[in-house]
Parts: C-alpha cells; sequence; structure tokens
C-alpha cells in the first residue's frame, strides 16, 4: 500500500481547457470523460414548448427571463439546431464566463462519469496565469454546488512537470487558444518568468486566411460544414464543387455557430494536412515533402503541396516581416517565448531547466514540432533535452495526467482543502493553501 | 536352411528345449503370476505399457517429490473494507477515506504523516531585534515578511525570490534575500545558548554561511558564459581540441624521450621506473651493468663505489655495508677482484659515466701512431694484441706491459733511425768538405757515402740491441732489409 506512495481516495480530478473539459479518477491513466468546452445554447421565450434537452444541466433557468437551454457534451454544439448559438467559457486559457461552468462539470462528473461529487474530493486545474477571484470562485462552485468533501485547485505547469516526472522543468504547453513557456522549479511555479500568447489561435487564423482566399493555382475554399450540406457530387482533384446547401437550415443557423464550425472545418484540415519543416524553414525542403489530399465537406478536394502545408506550422516559430509591422500585438512565436521565459530566471536555474523541457498540449502534436524545437533550442543552448511523451494521451492530457499523479498520492492528502476549513476560513484558504 | 530356427534345429537333433531362451530366439511373452496389481502412483495407460517388469522404478515414480508450493499470502483471502482515515499532518479533523486490509487497526497513524517534515524556521522576538538584527536596509516589517515566505516555502530561496513582493520596499535580489536571512540566523545562533557541543553549533554556522559577494561574482561568470555566442563557443571548443591534441603530443614526445634515456643510459638516466633486475645474471653486458647500478643505487652513498668497471658482479647484489666486513674474503671465495676507480660524482652526464664491461672487450691497444709496428712486432712473436685467449687480469697485464715495451723498442727505434740519418747528413757535409779542401772529384763520391753511414747505423743498432735482448731480432723491415743489404755489401 506504501509502495509508489500511493494512497487512492477516489479522488477526482477535473482539467478545464479551453478546447475540452477532461475528467476522470485519479490514480488512472486517462481521463474518464473527455467533453468539449464549447456549448451551444438556445433562447426561448418561457411560454415555448419544451425543447429536446440534450443535458439536464440547465441550471440557468431560474436567473434569467427567457429561458437558456443548453447543449453539453459530443452531441452539444456540433448537431445543428435552429438558432442555436455557440459560445465557449474560456478566453486565453481562462474562464472569463462562469455560468456555463457548473452544468459543464456536472455532466461530466454526473452524467458521463455517473458519479457523485459530494462523495469524492475534487481536483481542480489552472493555468498558471490564473487570477486569485477566478480560483476563488471556482473553490466556491465545486463546495457550494457540488458540496465536494474536499478540494484542490493546481497549475497546470506543476501537473505537467509531474506528469512526466520531474520536480523541475520548463514545460511548454501549446493548447488551443493559448501556448505557454512555464518555468517550474520543485513544484513551484517561478510567476517571473511565465510566457504566455495566443499564439495557436494566430496559427488557426493563418490556416484560415490561406484556405479562403483563392491562390494562383486554386479558388477561394468554401468552409461549408457538413450539417448545412444537402447533396454533393464526386469531382476531380482541384475542380469547382458540386454541392447543394441545405436552404432550410442556412437561413436558421447562427452566425456564432458557423463560426465555430468552420473554425472546426479548419482545425481539421490542419490536423491532417499541415506540418512543421523540423530544420528550420527552406522553401525546397518544405516542397520535397509532397502534397497531401484533403477533401473539404463540399466536396472539393486537392492536393495541398508541401509549402502550403508547412507554413502554417511555421508561424509557431517565425512571423513574416510585413505581419509583425502590421500587427503590433502579435502573439510571441515559441522562440521568443522560451527565450524571454529564460531571461527572467536566474542563471543558476536556466541549465536544470533547459535540461527538463517538457512539451505538452494538444497543439503540439503538429507534425514534426518537437524535432523543430528540440533543433531550435539545440541551436541556441547547449544541452538541451527535451521531453515529449509519444503517447498522443498522454501528450494532450499531461496536465489531467499530473493530477491524477498527485490526487492519488499518500503525502498529498495533507494538502485539501476540506469542507470544514472552506467554512471556517472562507474563500481566503484557497490562496493560502495552494500555492 | 534359411527358414529354420533354433527349435527347428534343436527338434532335429532331439535336444531339449532350454530353460532360459537364446539370445536369438525371441523372448516368449512371460506371464505375470498376478497381474492385478498396478503400483500406486503409476497410471493405467503407461503401466499397460510398460507392463510389471520395472517394478523398481515405479517405485520412484509413486511420488514424484516437487517443491513445495510457495504459499503466498497466508492462505486464506485478504479482506479489505473502505475506511475512513484521520491524517496525523492534517490540522483539522478531516477525514479521508481509503482501502485498508481489514484486520489491521483502525486507530494506527497514517504511514503517510511522517513525511510531513517541518524544516527549523527561526524566530526572533523584537527585543533580539532591536539588541542585534538591525540593519540599515532591512526594517523589521520586511524581514518578518521574509521570513514567513522562507517559511512558508521551505527555504526555497528561488521560490521565494520569485514570489517576494514586499510593498514600497526597495528592489531586492536574490543575494540580499539570502545575505538577509543567513545573517539573520548566524546572529541568533551565536547569540543564544546552544545546548549541543562546540563542534555542532560551528557545523551549523558553516551551514549559514553565505559570502553575499562571492555568489554575485560567481553569477556574473555564469551569466557571461551563456552569453558567449555562437562563434565563440566554437572557437572555445576548437582551441580545446587544439590544446589537448598539443598536450597528447608531448606526452608522446616526453615518453619516446624517456625511452630513449632508459636505453642508452638506464639507471644514470634518472628516470623513477628503470627495471632493475635484481635476480639472476643476463649475459648481455647492458643487462648485467643495469643489475649492478641497481644494487649500487641501493646502498648507501657514503660507502665507496667499489663498483669496478672492468668486473662483473656474479651472485647477488649485497648492500655494501653488510659486504665491507667480509669484503676481502668473500671476494677471494669468489674470484671477486676490485679496483678502485674514480668515484663518478654528479655522474648523469653521459661523458662522465663508464658503464661495466667484459674485460674481452677492452683489451689494452697500442698507441695509435705506433700501432702498425707495435703489432708487427707482436706477429713476428706470434702473439695477436687483438685476442687473448684467456683475458685474466694477469694476462692482460702482461700484455699490456708488452705492448709497452713494443711500443717503446719502436720509440728508440724511431730515435735511433733520427740521429742516424743525422750522423749521415753530418757525415756527407764532412765528406764535401775534405773532398773540397782535397779537391778531388767530389761529385762522383756522393754515391758510395750511405753506404757508409749504413754500416755505421747498423753497428750503433748492433750496440743498442745488445741491451734490449730479445727485441734485437723483431726489427722494422727497413733495419731489416739495410742489415740483409749489408751482408750482401
Amino acid at each position: 500500500m506504501v509502495n509508489y506512495g500511493g494512497d487512492e481516495v477516489s479522488a477526482l480530478v477535473v482539467d478545464i481547457g479551453s478546447s475540452s473539459i477532461r475528467a476522470g479518477y485519479a490514480g488512472d491513466d486517462t481521463p474518464k470523460a473527455i467533453v468539449p468546452t464549447t456549448y451551444g445554447f438556445t433562447e426561448e421565450s418561457p411560454s415555448a414548448n419544451e425543447d429536446i434537452k440534450m443535458s439536464e444541466a440547465n441550471e440557468g433557468e431560474e436567473t434569467e427571463k427567457p429561458r437558456v437551454n443548453l447543449y453539453i457534451g459530443q452531441n452539444g454544439p456540433s448537431l445543428w439546431r435552429e438558432n442555436m448559438e455557440v459560445s465557449n467559457p474560456m478566453q486565453n486559457g481562462l474562464i472569463v464566463d462562469f455560468n456555463p461552468i457548473s452544468p459543464l462539470i456536472s455532466h461530466c462528473l454526473n452524467d458521463v462519469m455517473r458519479c457523485n461529487p459530494s462523495e469524492h474530493p475534487v481536483l481542480v486545474t489552472e493555468p498558471a496565469w490564473n487570477t486569485q477571484e477566478n480560483r476563488e470562485r471556482m473553490a466556491e462552485i465545486m463546495f457550494e454546488e457540488f458540496q465536494v468533501p474536499a478540494f484542490y485547485i493546481a497549475n497546470t505547469g506543476v501537473l505537467n512537470a509531474f506528469a512526466a516526472g520531474k520536480g523541475s522543468a520548463l514545460v511548454i504547453d501549446i493548447g488551443q487558444s493559448a501556448a505557454s513557456v512555464t518555468p517550474v522549479v520543485d513544484g513551484f511555479v517561478l510567476r517571473k518568468g511565465l510566457q504566455y500568447s495566443s499564439l495557436p489561435q494566430l496559427v488557426t487564423a493563418h490556416a484560415r486566411h490561406l484556405l479562403i482566399n483563392p491562390t494562383s493555382r486554386r479558388p477561394a475554399i468554401h468552409l461549408w460544414p457538413q450539417q448545412l450540406i444537402a447533396s454533393k457530387q464526386p469531382v476531380d482533384a482541384g475542380q469547382n464543387p458540386k454541392f447543394e446547401l441545405r436552404s432550410d437550415r442556412v437561413a436558421k443557423t447562427t452566425a456564432s455557430w458557423k463560426k465555430w464550425a468552420e473554425d472546426r472545418e479548419v482545425d481539421e484540415w490542419m490536423q491532417s494536412v499541415a506540418g512543421v519543416v523540423d530544420q528550420g524553414w527552406n522553401e525546397q525542403f518544405a516542397h520535397q515533402r509532397g502534397p497531401k489530399h484533403y477533401e473539404f465537406p463540399t466536396g472539393y478536394n486537392y492536393y495541398f503541396n508541401g509549402i502550403e502545408r508547412h507554413s502554417v506550422g511555421e508561424q509557431f516559430f517565425t512571423h513574416s516581416r510585413q505581419l509583425v509591422e502590421t500587427n503590433p500585438n502579435l502573439p510571441k512565436h515559441l522562440p521568443a517565448l522560451i527565450s524571454s521565459a529564460l531571461s527572467a530566471c536566474d542563471p543558476d536555474l536556466r541549465q536544470v531547466l533547459m535540461g527538463n523541457v517538457v512539451l505538452s498540449g494538444g497543439g503540439s502534436q503538429f507534425p514534426g514540432l518537437a524535432d523543430r524545437l528540440a533543433n531550435e533550442l539545440t541551436r541556441s543552448f547547449p544541452h538541451v533535452k527535451i521531453h515529449a511523451p509519444g503517447n498522443p494521451i498522454e501528450r494532450r492530457y499531461g496536465g489531467w495526467l499530473g493530477g491524477s499523479i498527485l490526487a492519488s498520492l499518500g503525502t498529498f492528502h495533507q494538502l485539501w482543502i476540506s469542507k470544514e476549513e472552506w467554512q471556517e476560513h472562507g474563500r481566503a484558504i484557497v490562496n493560502q493553501r495552494c500555492k | 536352411m534359411a527358414g529354420a530356427s533354433a527349435a527347428d534345429v534343436r527338434s532335429i537333433l532331439s535336444l531339449p528345449n532350454p530353460s532360459t531362451a537364446g539370445p536369438s530366439q525371441p523372448r516368449k511373452p512371460a506371464v505375470p503370476a498376478e497381474r492385478a496389481r498396478k503400483p500406486e502412483g503409476i497410471s493405467r495407460e503407461l503401466y499397460s505399457l510398460i507392463g510389471p517388469s520395472v517394478p523398481s522404478l515405479a517405485a520412484q515414480l509413486a511420488k514424484p517429490r516437487l517443491k513445495q508450493k510457495p504459499n503466498l499470502g497466508g492462505g486464506g483471502r485478504v479482506k479489505w473494507e473502505w475506511r475512513s482515515f484521520k491524517n496525523g499532518a492534517r490540522s483539522d479533523g478531516f477525514e479521508l477515506s481509503h482501502w485498508a486490509k481489514a484486520g489491521s487497526d483502525p486507530n494506527a497513524e497514517y504511514p503517510f504523516a511522517k513525511y510531513n517534515v517541518q524544516t527549523t524556521s527561526y524566530v526572533y522576538s523584537q527585543e533580539e531585534y532591536a539588541r542585534l538584527l538591525e540593519d540599515a536596509e532591512w526594517t523589521k516589517e520586511e524581514t518578518d515578511y521574509l521570513f514567513n515566505l522562507v517559511r512558508e516555502y521551505d527555504s526555497r530561496f528561488h521560490v521565494v525570490y520569485d514570489r517576494y513582493e514586499y510593498p514600497s520596499g526597495p528592489q531586492r535580489t536574490l543575494e540580499d534575500l539570502k545575505d538577509r536571512y543567513f545573517s539573520v540566523c548566524r546572529k541568533l545562533v551565536r547569540d543564544r545558548p546552544w545546548a549541543g557541543d562546540e563542534a555542532s553549533k560551528n557545523q551549523l554556522l558553516s551551514s549559514l554561511q553565505f559570502d553575499k559577494e562571492r555568489e554575485t561574482t560567481r553569477k556574473k561568470y555564469v551569466t557571461s558564459l551563456e552569453d558567449r555566442t555562437p562563434e565563440q563557443v566554437a572557437e572555445e571548443d576548437a582551441l580545446f581540441v587544439e590544446l589537448q591534441r598539443l598536450e597528447q603530443n608531448e606526452r608522446r614526445f616526453k615518453r619516446d624521450r624517456d625511452e630513449l634515456l632508459r636505453t642508452l643510459l638506464g639507471i644514470e638516466s634518472g628516470l623513477p621506473d628503470v627495471q632493475v633486475d635484481e635476480e639472476g645474471l643476463n649475459g648481455a653486458p647492458q643487462e648485467s651493468k643495469k643489475r649492478k647500478r641497481g644494487g649500487n643505487a641501493g646502498a648507501d652513498l657514503d660507502t665507496p663505489v667499489s663498483a669496478s668497471p672492468s668486473v662483473i658482479a656474479l651472485g647477488p647484489a649485497i648492500p655494501k655495508k653488510a659486504q665491507s666486513a667480509k669484503n676481502a674474503a668473500f671476494d677471494a671465495q669468489n674470484c671477486i677482484i676490485r679496483t678502485e676507480v674514480p668515484a663518478t660524482t654528479s655522474s648523469s652526464t653521459k661523458v662522465a659515466h663508464q658503464p661495466v664491461y667484459l674485460r674481452s672487450y677492452k683489451l689494452p691497444t697500442p698507441k695509435m701512431t705506433a700501432a702498425p709496428k707495435v703489432a708487427q712486432v707482436l706477429g713476428e712473436l706470434g702473439i695477436s694484441h687483438t685476442r687473448l685467449v684467456m683475458p685474466t687480469r694477469e694476462n692482460c697485464a702482461q700484455l699490456e706491459f708488452l705492448l709497452e715495451a713494443g711500443a717503446a723498442l719502436v720509440e728508440t727505434k724511431k730515435s735511433v733511425d733520427k740521429i742516424e740519418q743525422d750522423i749521415r747528413i753530418a757525415k756527407a757535409r764532412l765528406d764535401n768538405r775534405q773532398s773540397e779542401d782535397a779537391d778531388g772529384e767530389g761529385t762522383g763520391d756522393a754515391a758510395p757515402t750511405p753506404m757508409d753511414v749504413d754500416e755505421v747505423n747498423d753497428a750503433d743498432a748492433d750496440a743498442e740491441g745488445e741491451v734490449d735482448g730479445r727485441a734485437q731480432s723483431v726489427m722494422s723491415t727497413r733495419s731489416t732489409r739495410s742489415a740483409r743489404g749489408r751482408r750482401s755489401v
């Protein structure tokens, strides 16, 4: 029992990210519930007839006069519904809208995991730049709404380091909306060295720009999602698509849903086609990688050549001069994030941090990104060792995995904020306990 | 005949059937007396195959003695129960639940509570602060803040520095914080009564030592090391490789030089690791020299260097001090003859050193100028001066004496010749003057003159030969020829 220092108290771990919420039991190696953070909602007057509700999580119904139906989960925003808006409570990794948070967590714990949160201690993750109000609000939600017996909020940077088995590490976490470089020393984040930017959003925007604008060899690409397409016919590669829209739906589609659906098309295109040249940008080299075929929901299909595919991933590492000139507050690219994080750290620590670089997050799974990062770092630092898990689950859900490890440690159980302490000390206990 | 069996032959010859079957006869299946009893521990199929003919084997087969199965987990099932527990490391009474063995003590201390180790933190009173810890740069409030942070983060100064945000305080570096913290701790430890011994107090004080200047300088160096450009790093690497190459070359040169010195000079080279062969006699003079010298080197420097260059020491090299007492007796017994040689002090130079040699290698030779003549003299005597059959000490001395005598003879002969020549010239002059005086045909008389001189010469030589004795007959070719010429005349 004492072996490996583990002591299971059936704790739950909830890791809230921009793209998905991961929840599961501490001690597991994979989250049990992976739910998109983006949710759909419709507003209707209270007199309207009862719609099909995808979840029981409609907590907002008492607060506002118009009744709000939330659509959460795998069948939430991805099913087309009349006048359904789509929203995401996260911005740059931070929770900005707490209203849908408890329905989302409730969906994960009650509906997907089918467990009662009032019986389990819950560990929640937060980004390193989380605000004090946010973590206190989270504690409040967990204690007051879910009646959890104990609560703890841990930093994703620290948890990613723990998932890699390191106490001190330089954690490079590339998510869907934010990329961050976090120096972690002895399990503590060095806040002065913390760097983050909305770089992944820039990459997505670049890819979208690339697709919807015509080039000399292909027309502009329509990003209609498959939910809005009635029929299509096969066409040769590069030919104009032949498809018919579902005009009944198009009229009742909201702008936010359309934006979300188009972004998903861009995302899928990136995931299947885009990549990073691992030895620095070289057009000839990128061209040699060869074209890749991709077909959009409209039926349009095309062989995207190497330069086009790899220029997307290149945004992680370099920004073109014209982009820098036109956009003054451009998000920092990865090498800039790393070097500014390091320069803010003590010179004694730099060696330690560069020897323990942990790469994490779903955005880091761009093909070739880990190799490129290793090449860039070895060029400027003599002794670099990058820990990038090969297992995609470990890479994407590193934060959750670290939380799963932490919450199942016997020595950790003294750190839980118990309900008794919450009631006694109030909000201040959160900052006091979770350093 | 081919079809007939042994039984047929027996019946023809009316021989009785043998009680035991012959080797060529097929064995009749023996009908067992009691077939029914199958031994224990043998399967029915196996028994029907091998039959009862192998009872001894069957007895062994009966109980295959295998290793006893390990008794894992004490046999019975372990019962676990979901049980709440109290964590001793927690300040509140919060209880979590975990799976525990049913039999275990429910009130036992939580096994992980012992890892909750608190670091010793220093606390000072207002009075102590006023008396000891006043600092112009630090207020008491800020010092309190620093000590709280250090306690909170368990002396992880990197984290303390990261979280250090004292309102309206000056900008502090990590070294400032460490310096302040450790200096306060040192003062407290020095001032307070110490329960333990002095050594442990000093140890504690040295663990609290912090040199701010040194740390700052060191950090500056680290930073400058990191700020090198790739070109500088590459150049440094190249220089390092070059340095290593040069060092390796130098080592190789030194090794070669040492090897050479060792070969040429042996122990005299002054190298520490010359091989000194203490035991046994090696045939080569070079090695025996080494050995002898090695023995000498081991001896005291005060003892006279008795190592003779003309003697090979047989037997083990004995330290000279022990040897000196029975020196004479030992030498006589072992036929050792010692020659006093001038001790070559500071004989590290090659010139001064005289290695050991065999006597036969250093036979006395005549002087270079007179060598051919002396050789001729010896040749007439039937003696070869280059090779002695038995170069003992005495023989060598005699040969040397002989050579000296020969050389003296040759020398004498030479001076004699010279004097004869002078006499002849003088005589010739005299004759010339006489003939001038006598007014005769002086030119024609020139020829016979040498003959007369020769005669006189020979007479002189004979007179001298009387003195030299044996050497008389062994004269130079010229003298013999002149003697013959004289006889012919």
